[in-house]
């Protein structure tokens, strides 16, 4: 803080000598510890995926890499591409499974939120918050408690829903565990844990549109309606435009959210079951990372997660961007 | 907007007209009423499951009701010297308990000093502070945890709580409330002859009520619920959190959903008695969290 700044700083009545200690007492340790954690790691993140780094190793003097822990270069990215080696196949499988499955939740999830929250929007007063209550609990509880009692609704003996067909008159489905069922192309395994994934995460985004719904001012409906707008006409050429910000929000959030999907997979499917079609990218990364102690081909996987996720955003910012406000 | 008169109010209320918006409106509840016992249904699910023994809960036609309720799950697990409930409760509280606070006062300390001060560096220090909320946390958690490996701190509770202690999150959203404190407090406090801290402790945390109440409760469900994490750091029995505590143990009661049941039972219906007692907080902090 040099003379010049103090100057400016007294003039604005900003910084004078207590109040810059103050700041500095405060910044300091919170730069240094956020900021070096987090740039420490941001470094180091993007240094191991251009090493065969593992942990149990003695490596070279900086962050442990060299040594035995040799540096390789883009090995670990042209191994993703071309490689044929069994963690270079899991890895492209997991891409794939996480681009299926993140695919295929947006669409689901807008098609459940949205009419949903308009609907609860029309309610009463009374109600409303009772509905948004109910709707919401299952964002609060813990994944693994959802994973496993979806896992044994799917159980094929115990569960309910095999003893549903079984009333029904049909043979009981191996939602979980059968490789060789599909169903427009896609593992039911994958579809079973994606039912099981929308039901936990669909109440964050429609109390997000509830919200968003209440914040539509009354006139403009009205005066579309007096123009002889039926109801849904109102709702999609008065409603839905408006929306327009807050759709951009919740599917940028839902995208990245589905991208970075771990819990409910790795305890419903125990790791990827069955035959690895429900791998997604930030299971194959734990797994290498911290059972198999590959940390730079992990690092190197972490990075294409990074990219899809930046690639994905923009693209979205860019589709749905925000013309005009009213 | 209260004064326009809306076009609801003079719908008819009887006639055919009236008959058809009560009917519309009798259809709307039945539906979402639909979808509520849709969305309740797992968890009255694994609800009725734990109270069912080992030899009903494999019957096939599986029963819905249990037609013996027992508690004998709950025993077993309770009189399991492997399983020490209490414990695991005790370090889901310690870790989510002072992340909370640690998240509050760093927040709000940091989140006040952006705000309402201007200093070399400002712009570009928030920024990169900004920047850390977007990566996710898988890039970050190779790194992470060799940190926490050099400092001595893995499968330690100070491995959950040591990382957690300064949120990005949390700074963005108590700079933008703080933004909206008028600066004449603060200077009325100084002309009182009030220290800076002072004036953080008795001007600024004050007006701070509502945005600390809804970060604190976020951050909780959040540290609460956590699971690759502590997956990754804690690898002793001791020191599991729930989350992780349950997944051990339905690993180890492989296929006894009895008693796998009853565990998700004494680990999901904390969270959900703490959710309907805060459940507006919750709601709307989770809603405004969306917004901003």
């Amino acid at each position: 803080m040099g003379a010049r700044a103090s100057k400016r700083g007294r003039r604005r009545g900003g910084l004078a000598a207590g109040q810059r200690r103050f700041v500095l007492g405060v910044s300091i340790p919170t730069i240094i510890y956020s900021g070096g954690l987090s740039l420490l790691s941001i470094v180091w993140a993007f240094a191991l995926m251009f090493f065969e780094y593992s942990p149990g190793r003695s490596g070279g003097p900086i962050l442990g890499l060299g040594g035995n822990n040799p540096f390789v270069g883009l090995a670990h990215f042209r191994n993703m591409i071309e490689g044929v080696t069994l963690e270079s196949r899991l890895f492209r499988t997991s891409l794939g499974n996480t681009l299926i499955f993140a695919f295929a939740v947006l669409p689901l999830n807008l098609l459940i939120t949205l009419p949903l929250a308009a609907l609860i929007e029309s309610v009463d007063e009374r109600f409303k918050s009772m509905f948004r209550a109910i709707y919401f609990l299952p964002v609060v509880t813990t994944s693994v408690g959802v994973a496993l009692m979806w896992g044994h609704l799917y159980h094929p003996q115990q569960g309910l829903l095999n003893a549903a067909i079984r009333g029904l008159g049909g043979s009981p489905v191996y939602w979980l565990n059968d490789p060789r069922l599909k169903f427009l192309g896609v593992s039911v395994a994958m579809w079973s844990v994606i039912v099981a994934y929308l039901w936990q995460d669909y109440g964050y985004n429609m109390v997000i549109f509830v919200a968003a719904l209440q914040g539509i001012p009354q006139d403009l409906k009205e005066a579309a309606t007096i123009d002889g707008a039926n109801a849904w006409q109102v709702f999609s050429r008065v409603t839905v435009p408006l929306l327009r910000p807050t759709l951009l929000f919740v599917c940028v959030m839902t995208m990245l959210s589905s991208f970075q999907v771990f819990d409910v997979v790795q305890v419903m499917t125990n790791d990827g079951n069955p035959a690895n079609q429900t791998r997604v990218l930030v299971l194959d990364i734990y797994l290498n990372a911290f059972r198999y102690q590959r940390m730079g081909w992990a690092a190197a996987a972490a990075f294409v997660l990074l990219l899809a996720v930046v690639i994905v955003t923009v693209v979205q910012m860019r589709v749905l961007r925000t013309e005009w406000e009213y | 907007m209260a004064t326009t008169i809306r076009a609801s109010s003079v719908r008819p209320a009887f006639g055919v007209r009236g008959i058809r918006r009560h009917m519309g409106q009798i259809l709307l509840h039945m539906l979402l009423v639909a979808g509520c016992l849709a969305t309740l249904l797992p968890f009255l699910w694994m609800f009725l499951g734990s109270f069912k023994s080992s030899s009903e809960i494999i019957r096939i036609p599986p029963s819905f009701f249990p037609e013996n309720p027992t508690l004998v799950n709950y025993q077993t697990i309770f009189n399991d010297p492997l399983v020490s409930i209490g414990r695991y409760y005790l370090n889901s509280i310690i870790v989510a308990v002072s992340v909370v606070v640690l998240t509050l006062f760093t927040s709000s300390l940091a989140g006040f000093i952006f705000a309402k001060y201007r200093f070399f560096g400002q712009n570009v220090v928030f920024s990169f502070i900004l920047a850390t909320m977007m990566i996710p946390f898988q890039v970050l958690m190779i790194p992470s945890y060799l940190i926490l490996a050099k400092l001595g701190l893995i499968d330690s509770l100070w491995g959950l709580i040591v990382p957690a202690a300064v949120d990005a999150f949390g700074i963005f959203m108590m700079k933008q409330f703080i933004e909206g404190i008028p600066t004449e407090l603060m200077d009325a406090g100084r002309i009182d002859g009030a220290t800076e801290w002072g004036i953080y402790f008795r001007v600024i945390l004050p007006q701070l009520g509502p945005a600390l109440a809804t970060l604190g409760i976020l951050t909780f469900m959040f540290r609460w619920n956590n699971y690759l994490w502590p997956l990754v750091v804690i690898t002793s029995n001791e020191r599991r959190t729930l989350p992780i505590m349950l997944t051990w143990y339905s690993g180890m009661q492989y296929q006894s959903y009895d008693l796998t049941m009853a565990a998700s039972v004494l680990v999901v219906v904390p969270v959900l008695i703490v959710y309907a007692a805060f459940q507006r907080w919750i709601v709307q902090g989770f809603a405004l969290s969306g917004f901003k």
